[in-house]
């Protein structure tokens, strides 16, 4: 019995579907087929000038929305803007060329770093904040798809 | 040996307490890097955290305060030097009451706020895991052995009468509430409640704030030669009125007052007596002093001083506080 507890317990939250999102990012997402990823230009990361956004990030989330079962629907904005719309639940992610160190995650979410560049940066994208089963879905999403070693971007 | 109490055991105990202390502080440092890893957004996490830090300082000043307290006197501090661990006691509960009230608001001002406290994934062997998991594990070490560290520092404080050591014994012993309180502020979180983590980290800033008052009035009661308490604080410790009594059974007493100071683990007592008549021995008064020193393991020093009535202030000796 005691062997089988940690089993047991990853069930229990698993089918409880814990941790939960106190606004709800994953339910609504998984009900609407919507994602809502807001962009702004940070070559090579993001190319937001085509009606399409192109770069290494547009990349990954146009993978996780095929994770999801999502279609998404880009938003482009000032760094501030994104932050702020994610702050509002307006956003459901956000990407940018955004480092782990950076000011926003006093108001936002921040995931997993994906790359790392040469010079020891982390890159990460942003999520709304306290929407926890959402960031672990995109965490656990972006720990099977490093876009890039470590040292390998400069 | 010196600054210990002439109990049997005592200087193993003291051997001990010294092992209990640099376990603490070892046990405390382990849970302050685990902590660093799975804090995240938690505020409750960011609250246990700063308590941990701040309960690194008593097994320290325990250590450092027995090395320098043995010290013995000298011309220059000729009562010797346990009062600097009083001093020492001072500082650092005056810190841990001003950070229990600075992560009060802190924490009350995120609930204000309704900020919404952010954890996610946490890659571990391959796996991607919610952070929230492992602060749950990570608390679990904070407050289990803290409890038994605690109830064996308390031993050890009952046989050395360490009155510095009981309190921190008592804080240990407490430490698992905190860590059950953020406990259930990070699963309040997991289940999509995100005040669940602030309100926590108030009720933990209030145990840290209880810690602090707890430690202040031990070590200001301390230096101000408060009347001796046991080391529970809850009643005056007997050693006074054993004295007193002792003294009153000589035949050539008339009147005494006794006051108790207690200096570190030790108590140094002053006597005030009149006698019966004014022709009295020098070897009278000196041996009982001598034997007023025995009447408890703990007293290092019976002074006697006779006297043809009490003096005025030590007259109020005798007065509750209230007249």
């Amino acid at each position: 019995m005691l062997r089988r507890l940690p089993a047991i317990f990853v069930l229990l939250v698993a089918s409880c579907g814990l941790p939960r999102d106190p606004e709800g990012t994953s339910e609504r997402i998984a009900s609407t087929h919507q994602l809502r990823a807001g962009v702004t230009d940070n070559s090579p990361w993001v190319n937001a000038q085509s009606a399409e956004p192109q770069g290494i990030e547009p990349d990954l989330v146009r993978a996780f929305a095929h994770r999801l079962g999502a279609r998404i629907i880009w938003t482009r904005g000032s760094e501030t803007s994104l932050a702020k719309s994610l702050e509002q639940h307006e956003l459901d992610l956000a990407i940018g060329g955004f480092e782990s160190k950076t000011p926003w995650r006093r108001i936002a979410g921040v995931s997993q770093p994906f790359a790392w560049t040469a010079d020891g940066k982390q890159h990460v994208m942003l999520a709304p904040p306290g929407e926890n089963r959402f960031l672990l879905t995109l965490d656990a999403f972006l720990s099977e798809h490093p876009s890039a070693p470590k040292g390998a971007l400069s | 040996m010196r600054g210990i109490p002439a109990t049997a055991g005592a200087e193993h105990e003291l051997h001990k307490a010294h092992r209990l202390a640099w376990l603490s502080i070892a046990y405390v440092m382990s849970t302050i890097v685990m902590l660093v890893f799975v804090m995240s957004g938690s505020q409750a996490l960011k609250t246990e955290m700063s308590g941990e830090i701040l309960s690194l300082i008593p097994p320290t000043l325990f250590l450092i305060g027995d090395h320098v307290g043995r010290r013995p006197p000298n011309r220059r501090y000729p009562f010797g030097y346990e009062r600097a661990v009083s001093a020492g006691y001072i500082g650092a509960a005056t810190a841990l009451l001003m950070a229990g009230v600075y992560l009060f608001f802190d924490g009350g001002m995120k609930l204000a706020a309704r900020e919404h406290p952010t954890i996610g994934g946490f890659p571990l062997l391959g796996h991607v895991v919610w952070t929230g998991w492992l602060g749950i594990l990570v608390l679990v070490w904070s407050g289990l052995p803290a409890h038994f560290i605690g109830k064996a520092k308390r031993k050890s404080a009952e046989v050395l009468h360490d009155k510095t050591l009981a309190a921190d014994a008592e804080i240990n012993a407490a430490d698992w509430q905190s860590a059950a309180a953020a406990i259930i502020g990070l699963t309040g979180i997991a289940f999509g409640l995100w005040w669940t983590d602030s309100a926590a980290a108030v009720l933990i800033s209030l145990e840290i704030m209880r810690s602090g008052w707890i430690e202040l009035k031990t070590a200001i009661g301390d230096v101000m030669d408060r009347r001796p308490l046991t080391l529970d604080r809850k009643e005056d410790d007997p050693v006074a009125d054993k004295i007193d009594a002792f003294l009153r059974r000589q035949p050539w007493v008339k009147d005494v007052i006794v006051r108790v100071r207690e200096r570190g683990r030790e108590f140094t007592a002053e006597a005030h007596v009149v006698p019966r008549n004014d022709r009295i021995s020098v070897e009278e008064v000196s041996r009982a002093g001598m034997l007023a020193c025995d009447v408890d393991r703990r007293l290092s020093d019976v002074t006697i001083a006779p006297v043809m009535e009490m003096p005025d202030d030590v007259a109020r000796a005798r007065q509750t506080e209230e007249a």
